[in-house]
């Protein structure tokens, strides 16, 4: 005859501590994220390291208490789309361009004082004040300093085509940046020349990555001597592991190379709170958060007035392309058919 | 003197077997004879009689035609799960996509294409892998069993973001294996593509298949393979024909999980490069929302149809469930000369999966803590800022896990014990929600969640947030929680309720136990892919709660790999130690 297993008469310690925990923690947590009324919710693109100083100073001269939702740029515009008038969110901090204006072509998003758009140069803003520029980052070739000589590096990112550079440029075909960038080709150049572009890019059979910091990551093993990507990925790298032998080329004179991608913020049309959070979004613009773009985050604070950091190369040399995706016949649709149909993805 | 067939029913084998035991102990006997007993004859047993029509409650223990609540109960369960389902109908109905040519363009028959050959590559591959570790950690005599078995499942907590990079970077030209690898004359390739998603995934998700196999494992009596043995069947002989059979429904869980698994995995297959519907249905979901709704919506199709076509071949397998009944102490086959290659197939194993990955992450974690310039040497961020986030973490896991068995026991009852053909469709939608991408299933809740008054204040609060997370990872314990259920042997409950006990301490003190290994298996792995869940945490958390992976995602992002690495080795920690404790030591005896 089968014998019954012993009874588990006495339960594991850890087991029984962790039910307690378990069963305090729920009222316990539950009690802390309620009173979201009184509170501007922010959701941002931008993660937490590189604004959270920023908003609890915020917090701490205007005694406005804010909460905030971190997460993807795009995934975070989906949200607000589909939450549509129930949505909690007041401000939005797009890291990606696309987002911001996807959610203004929704109409999802309120004009913004008249004063606020003025901080920023023209073009840095929506031309119907949907959103405001704070910072950007720059395009830029990242190198491995050991393997790559600066002198060899061309100084127009359409040169990049040549035989020479074939299969060493890494890209990121599916990366947001890389995306407005090759907008801002088809702006400038035409469709054609952009293409071609593209065309002569693939031709080398360029490795290719999903993001800038895998981008930089391998640029830095040394496994692709170079790579397109966002300024702002070498200077974390190297703050991370000082020794890491990678470098920022920036094409000079104003080349398409080093079009400049903004951080957007913007005021929801749902918002119940509209007058803090357009003290929000001008504290964003003002001098002492355009310091910390600048200084902590390195960079390149968009309100008149402001200095860029030194490591940086100043704002005549970089070009300041800013690209009106609406006007742009099929916006960045067409731009991502393109890249696909060049054979990079 | 008891009869022959009375011993045998005393016995603990299932009636299917009797007769080929009986067929080598006595020559000649005639079957079908009845009446007789002792000796000339065997009498064959009917079996047991179909209680009476009794629709009460007492009635869910046994078989036969679903009592009515269950039925009702089972119904709301999967109404729930539908609800992605019932967004993605809604959506492609309301949007302006034209879906036949888009369902025909290569646009989708690539990707469909590259899906499909992945997913079944790695269900593959993990069930061979999966049930050849299991049985390694719980059947042989390798070297540091235990040790084996509370890491093999581990890789399953590297949240795939960042769990696909610190590979890479191990693996990659310039990482850690360029040097070793040197040694021996071999160049570091970049895992791309195909194979290199191939390879990634099943490292990754092998657990799936490990974890019910070893419960199932350790639940089998050995009397069986003895038997067999002494009949002359040798070990692999024994293996085949008497183990595989009984946990074959173990084994196609597993794939079976993997396989949706793959479909719905979009780190990995981003990473690597790999075109994927799920890829597809990322890259356009701001661009182009109504292809992206109608991608998922084929890829939710696809979901169903699998498991449909896996439900029809396992009604085909042989049914001669043994009992899930501890016994004497577990069979320890000897490896003789195995030995020593089994120990370094399982080293290479765990290696590559857990200390690759670990290793990066480490490497990056000590850069930060001893390097000059990173925001953890200057003090700035602490480990005790990862106090909140980590209780937080195993808080909500744990409360899902429980959560999701609670609510899919009543599904396994349904299809274990009576096997009703609803209970096929209850299996396919939860199988969905597992198959979706993530974005789709949060984005689906905050779209019926709109439905409901406000004043229920169910937004962005914690029963939405476990709903979501049981909605998109329950179906990883519903097919271990029917395994477990199905293996509670059903004179057992009977002799109880001739006892006198009532529905309650019946389940409580004759059921429970029994299906214990097996449930926790399933909540274990409900518990470990929760803590590391990304995408429905960043959208529908309330706003303040704070996870490990949250942060994990953040660090990532802006390149703070240092912080990034620290808080995925205390994540790995703390559900290295959560899975110990709620599965592993489970799995073992009970005494």
């Amino acid at each position: 005859m089968a014998s019954l297993p012993v009874m588990a008469r006495r339960r594991s310690v850890a087991g029984a501590v962790l039910t307690v925990a378990v069963v305090a923690a729920g009222p316990a947590l539950a009690a802390c994220s309620s009173g979201g009324d009184d509170r501007l919710v922010v959701y941002s693109g931008r993660t937490s390291n590189l604004i959270d100083p920023l908003l609890n100073d915020f917090a701490d001269q205007s005694g406005i208490s804010i909460t905030v939702r971190y997460g993807e740029s795009a995934d975070l515009a989906l949200l607000i789309d589909e939450e549509g008038d129930r949505t909690p969110a007041d401000v939005f901090i797009s890291q990606s361009p696309g987002a911001v204006g996807y959610l203004d072509a929704a109409g999802r998003l309120a004009p913004l004082d008249d004063e606020l758009i003025a901080v920023v140069p023209e073009g840095d803003a929506a031309d119907n004040a949907g959103w405001v520029g704070l910072s950007g980052r720059v395009r830029t070739l990242v190198y491995n300093s050991e393997l790559v000589d600066e002198a060899d590096l061309p100084d127009s990112v359409l040169d990049l085509t040549a035989a020479e550079y074939a299969g060493q440029v890494a890209l990121a075909p599916t990366n947001g940046s890389f995306q407005d960038f090759v907008t801002v080709l088809r702006d400038q150049l035409g469709d054609e020349e952009a293409a071609a572009w593209l065309d002569g890019m693939a031709a080398g059979d360029p490795p290719t990555f999903d993001n800038n910091t895998a981008i930089v990551e391998a640029v830095g093993r040394g496994e692709v001597p170079m790579g397109l990507v966002n300024h702002y990925y070498a200077f974390r790298a190297k703050a991370e592991n000082p020794d890491l032998p990678v470098e920022n080329h920036y094409f000079p004179d104003g080349d398409l190379g080093s079009t400049l991608l903004v951080t957007a913020a913007s005021e929801i049309a749902e918002t119940d709170m509209p007058d803090e959070a357009s003290e929000l979004i001008e504290f964003l613009l003002s001098p002492e958060a355009q310091r910390y773009f600048s200084e902590e985050t390195f960079e390149y604070p968009l309100a008149d007035g402001a200095e860029v950091n030194s490591v940086l190369p100043p704002f005549e040399e970089i070009s300041k392309t800013r690209v009106d995706l609406e006007e742009l016949g099929g916006g960045l649709e067409a731009t991502t058919a393109m890249i696909d149909e060049s054979g990079l993805t | 003197m008891a009869s022959v067939s009375d011993r045998l029913a005393a016995s603990g084998l299932p009636p299917p077997l009797w007769r080929r035991l009986q067929a080598a102990a006595i020559p000649g006997r005639s079957t079908g004879e009845a009446g007789s007993t002792d000796g000339g004859g065997l009498r064959q047993e009917p079996p047991p009689p179909t209680p009476p029509a009794d629709r009460s409650f007492a009635r869910w223990s046994f078989t036969g035609t679903a009592p009515r609540s269950l039925v009702a109960v089972c119904a709301v369960i999967g109404l729930l799960f539908a609800a992605p389902l019932l967004y993605l109908i809604w959506r492609n109905l309301t949007g302006d996509e034209d879906l036949v040519n888009l369902y025909l363009s290569e646009a989708t028959l690539v990707p469909l294409r590259n899906t499909l050959a992945l997913a079944m590559a790695t269900a593959l591959s993990t069930a061979i892998v999966g049930t050849g570790l299991a049985w390694l950690t719980t059947r042989s005599d390798l070297p540091l069993r235990r040790l084996w078995a509370a890491l093999a499942p581990l890789p399953l907590v590297f949240p795939s973001f960042v769990g696909g990079l610190a590979l890479l970077a191990a693996v990659a030209p310039g990482g850690l294996l360029d040097v070793p690898l040197g040694w021996v004359g071999a160049e570091a390739t970049r895992p791309e593509g195909f194979w290199g998603a191939w390879l990634v995934l099943t490292l990754f998700t092998t657990p799936y298949v490990l974890l019910p196999v070893a419960a199932r494992l350790v639940a089998l009596p050995p009397s069986l393979e003895e038997s067999a043995r002494l009949l002359g069947r040798r070990p692999w002989g024994a293996f085949r024909t008497v183990v595989l059979p009984q946990i074959s429904g173990a084994i196609a869980a597993g794939s079976l999980l993997v396989f949706l698994y793959t479909v719905s995995d979009f780190g990995v297959v981003v990473l690597l490069r790999y075109e994927t519907l799920t890829r597809a249905i990322y890259t356009n979901r701001l661009l182009d929302r109504d292809q992206s709704a109608a991608l998922s919506l084929l890829l939710a199709v696809v979901a169903l149809a699998v498991v449909a076509g896996e439900r029809t071949l396992a009604r085909r397998r042989h049914r001669g469930t043994l009992e899930g009944v501890r016994t004497e102490r577990p069979l320890r086959v000897p490896l003789g000369r195995w030995r020593l290659p089994a120990l370094a197939a399982v080293i290479a194993w765990v290696g590559l999966a857990l200390g690759g990955p670990l290793a990066s992450l480490g490497l990056w974690a000590w850069r930060g803590l001893t390097g000059e310039t990173s925001s953890l040497a200057s003090g700035d961020r602490t480990l005790g800022d990862l106090v909140e986030p980590a209780l937080n973490t195993a808080g909500i896991g744990l409360v899902t896990a429980l959560v999701a068995i609670a609510v899919l026991l009543p599904l396994a009852y349904l299809s274990a014990r009576h096997r009703a053909r609803a209970a096929d469709l209850a299996n396919g939608l939860v199988a969905t929600g597992f198959a979706l991408p993530a974005l789709v299933v949060a984005l689906s809740l905050v779209f019926w969640s709109r439905q409901l008054p406000e004043a229920w204040g169910l937004y962005q609060s914690f029963a939405m947030l476990v709903f979501a997370y049981v909605v998109h990872l329950g179906a990883q314990s519903l097919r271990t929680a029917q395994v477990a259920v199905g293996s509670v042997p059903r004179r057992l409950d009977e002799s109880a309720r001739v006892l006198g006990a009532g529905r309650v301490r019946r389940f409580a003190t004759v059921e429970l136990p029994l299906m214990l290994p097996g449930l926790a298996a399933g909540a274990g792995l409900v518990l470990l892919s929760t803590m590391k869940e990304l995408p429905i945490t960043l959208l529908t958390r309330p706003l303040g709660f704070e996870t490990l992976a949250t942060g994990i995602w953040e660090d990532a992002e802006a390149v703070f790999l240092a912080e990034a690495g620290l808080a995925s080795l205390v994540l790995v920690a703390l559900s290295g130690v959560l899975t110990w404790l709620v599965v592993v030591r489970r799995t073992e005896r009970l005494a």
